[in-house]
């Protein structure tokens, strides 16, 4: 195995981006609940506070609200803060500190000042955490001018996303899977940047489009694998950053292919899948040889339960059953 | 205090409410389009706090704030371009009279209620984490006193015992709601033992109390003591906001409170005990009001952005 195949897992790759970034600058903080002595739910926080210390590693009360804001107040005097919230699902605790302020005080001071934070999050079912510790909210901050929404699918990604997501002046939601912390995958030793604001090819094909985020990058390059030995060549693209959304990748491929679905764990309604069927009808009509169809999890509470928070969201089966209606 | 600085306090408090009466007819003749908040009657409290402050300071701020800006050394010709919407404001006409910033002179207001304590709480962490002198002064209303961000937001502050002071200036209504009916406690610097901090009350129409208190509250977080809790007893003179109906107050209290008026207090202050002529005085009106006038007459003048001036260094900020 040489250098490049190194294998880190998704929290491991996470964490070394961390490690990478404070020894870089010290203006780089750490913020949130349990970040240091507990080192963070799965590992991804471990070890800093005894190499970086309390002044960088800031434990903090349970008050979402309050070291979100603390965030804000710190980027605005040129620290590059990561928070971290523990679950999704706690982010509507800090909503206003992000949507009316993290998002908007460049804005209204013409720019005088910036808000380089990263607000690091975990959502999505698997680990079965029932109704309030299992959800996906990205869509809500895609909606939200002002603010970038990142959502890295493998270790290489991850690493090299949170470290630009760290230097970029912007305020940046950067959402991790609970399911994904433990997966493996090649992230090279030698230092690389991911940039913000572009799609990733995951697989290429010419007989259907996938774009899918997340977890489910992972599911449907599965049913890729399914579906190639039926002859059917689907191209994966995982955007990565949902917003500013890469269009140009995902209309091109459009355009090669003919045929898209968009694969998302979010409940369909109001999900962001929508926006790029729209996006795709906007600019590929023409190219468009069927519908564009959203593969997504349904419109309900996520259940707590192995089998059954599973059955809410995409699978493999899932999608190569929706692909072969529209590829046959 | 020096004499000086006493005449400047009066200065000020005489230029925010000559500010106020030209955004009030600014409201009245459609060119400051919505949002207004009148400081009438409160001015003791932004001078009183922020006269202490130097540019390595900082002012979270929320509604009103444009009495808090001019205490703090914000141009009153900017802020008010900024209030009308022009492009040579503060934040190039984008704030508006409910939401502006002056980041230049260390200057944010935030208005979902509450919501700027918890800002605040950042940068005393960069300042503590940086071992700067600044201090930031968290300035919030008795309505903002019973959200959850502004209790979250001075616990984690005094917890981590940041250079910080949090002052509620009580105008005691929140919109329409009297505080005696928002709050059970007498005071709200009750609370501050339960966040194991010092709280004092002070009459907030009395500028040199007001001035004293502080001056010792922000001396204690320069030197590392952490924050402290100031409550400001005033009032709010004008409705919450231009057209208010008032339909919640007597006409009988106005009248009483407008008796109180700090700037006729310390007036009577400054004639009676510190000595000071008629003449010097009516002279600092006069000053005040070319300033005023000045700032009025500049403001105008500047241009209302095009959408494109509006947003298009956003577009490349933000996404």
């Amino acid at each position: 195995m040489n250098k490049t195949e190194r294998q880190l897992t998704y929290a491991e790759a996470l964490r070394e981006a961390l490690f990478e970034e404070m020894r870089r600058s010290d203006e780089v903080i750490v913020i949130g609940i349990d970040v240091g002595v507990w080192g963070n739910l799965y590992g991804v926080t471990r070890g800093l506070l005894e190499e970086f210390g309390e002044s960088r590693i800031k434990d903090t009360p349970i008050s979402e609200a309050a070291f979100t804001g603390c965030g804000i107040g710190a980027a605005l005097l040129g620290m590059r803060v990561v928070i971290e919230i523990m679950y999704i699902d706690l982010i509507p605790l800090a909503m206003d500190q992000i949507v009316n302020h993290a998002a908007k005080l460049s804005y209204l001071t013409a720019g005088k000042a910036k808000v380089p934070l990263v607000i690091r999050t975990q959502g999505g079912v698997g680990l079965q955490n029932a109704a309030l510790h299992s959800q996906s909210f990205e869509s809500w901050f895609v909606n939200v001018p002002g603010l970038v929404v990142v959502m890295p699918s493998t270790p290489y990604d991850a690493k090299g996303l949170l470290k630009s997501a760290i230097r970029d002046d912007r305020p940046v939601m950067f959402i991790e899977h609970k399911k994904l912390y433990r997966t493996k995958g090649p992230v090279p030793e030698e230092e690389y940047l991911v940039p913000l604001g572009k799609c990733s090819l995951k697989r290429k094909g010419g007989d259907i489009t996938i774009v899918a985020t997340s977890w489910m990058v992972g599911k449907t390059l599965e049913a890729a694998e399914i579906l190639s030995k039926e002859g059917i060549e689907a191209e994966v693209i995982d955007p990565c950053t949902l917003a500013t959304l890469d269009t140009e990748s995902i209309v091109d491929s459009v355009r090669k292919t003919g045929k898209c679905v968009v694969v998302h764990e979010a409940p369909k309604t109001g999900g962001w899948g929508g926006e790029v069927a729209s996006v795709i009808m906007e600019q590929a009509f023409d190219s468009l040889d069927a519908p564009v169809v959203r593969i997504a999890g349904m419109d309900v509470q996520v259940p707590y339960g192995k089998e059954t928070e599973l059955q809410v969201v995409p699978d493999a089966e899932k999608i190569v059953k929706e692909v072969k209606k529209l590829v046959s | 205090m020096k004499k000086q600085q006493l005449l400047e306090i009066y200065r000020k408090m005489v230029e925010i409410r000559k500010f106020d009466k030209v955004c009030i007819d600014l409201t009245h003749q459609g060119i400051m389009w919505a949002g207004f908040h009148s400081y009438e009657g409160q001015e003791a409290v932004a001078v009183g706090v922020l006269s202490h402050l130097d540019a390595d300071d900082y002012v979270l701020s929320s509604h009103r704030a444009q009495g808090h800006a001019l205490a703090k050394g914000s141009d009153p010709g900017k802020v008010l371009a900024e209030m009308i919407g022009r492009l040579g404001g503060v934040g190039r006409g984008r704030g508006g009279p409910m939401t502006f910033s002056d980041w230049g002179n260390h200057f944010i207001t935030t208005t979902t209620v509450g919501s700027g304590v918890p800002i605040a709480t950042g940068i005393g962490l960069a300042l503590q984490t940086r071992k700067k002198q600044g201090v930031v002064i968290s300035i919030f209303g008795d309505g903002a006193a019973n959200t959850g961000a502004c209790h979250e937001g001075i616990n984690l502050g005094s917890v981590w015992r940041l250079p910080m002071v949090f002052v509620c200036e009580n105008n005691l209504y929140g919109e329409a709601f009297p505080f005696s009916k928002s709050t059970a406690a007498e005071h709200i610097s009750d609370r501050a033992k339960g966040y194991g901090i010092e709280g004092v009350t002070v009459d907030g129409n009395d500028v040199l109390a007001v001035f004293e208190v502080v001056g010792r509250f922000i001396e204690k977080a320069r030197n590392g003591g952490g924050p402290s809790l100031l409550e400001a007893i005033t009032y709010r003179i004008r409705g919450h906001y231009e057209g208010d109906p008032e339909n919640y107050r007597t006409r009988q209290e106005v009248d009483a409170w407008r008796k109180k008026c700090p700037i006729a207090r310390l007036r009577k202050y400054l004639l009676e005990v510190a000595s000071h002529t008629e003449e010097e005085l009516l002279a600092i009106d006069q000053e005040a009001e070319n300033t005023i006038q000045k700032a009025k007459e500049w403001s105008l003048k500047q241009p209302i952005p095009t959408l494109d001036q509006m947003i298009d260094d956003e577009r490349i900020t933000a996404r």
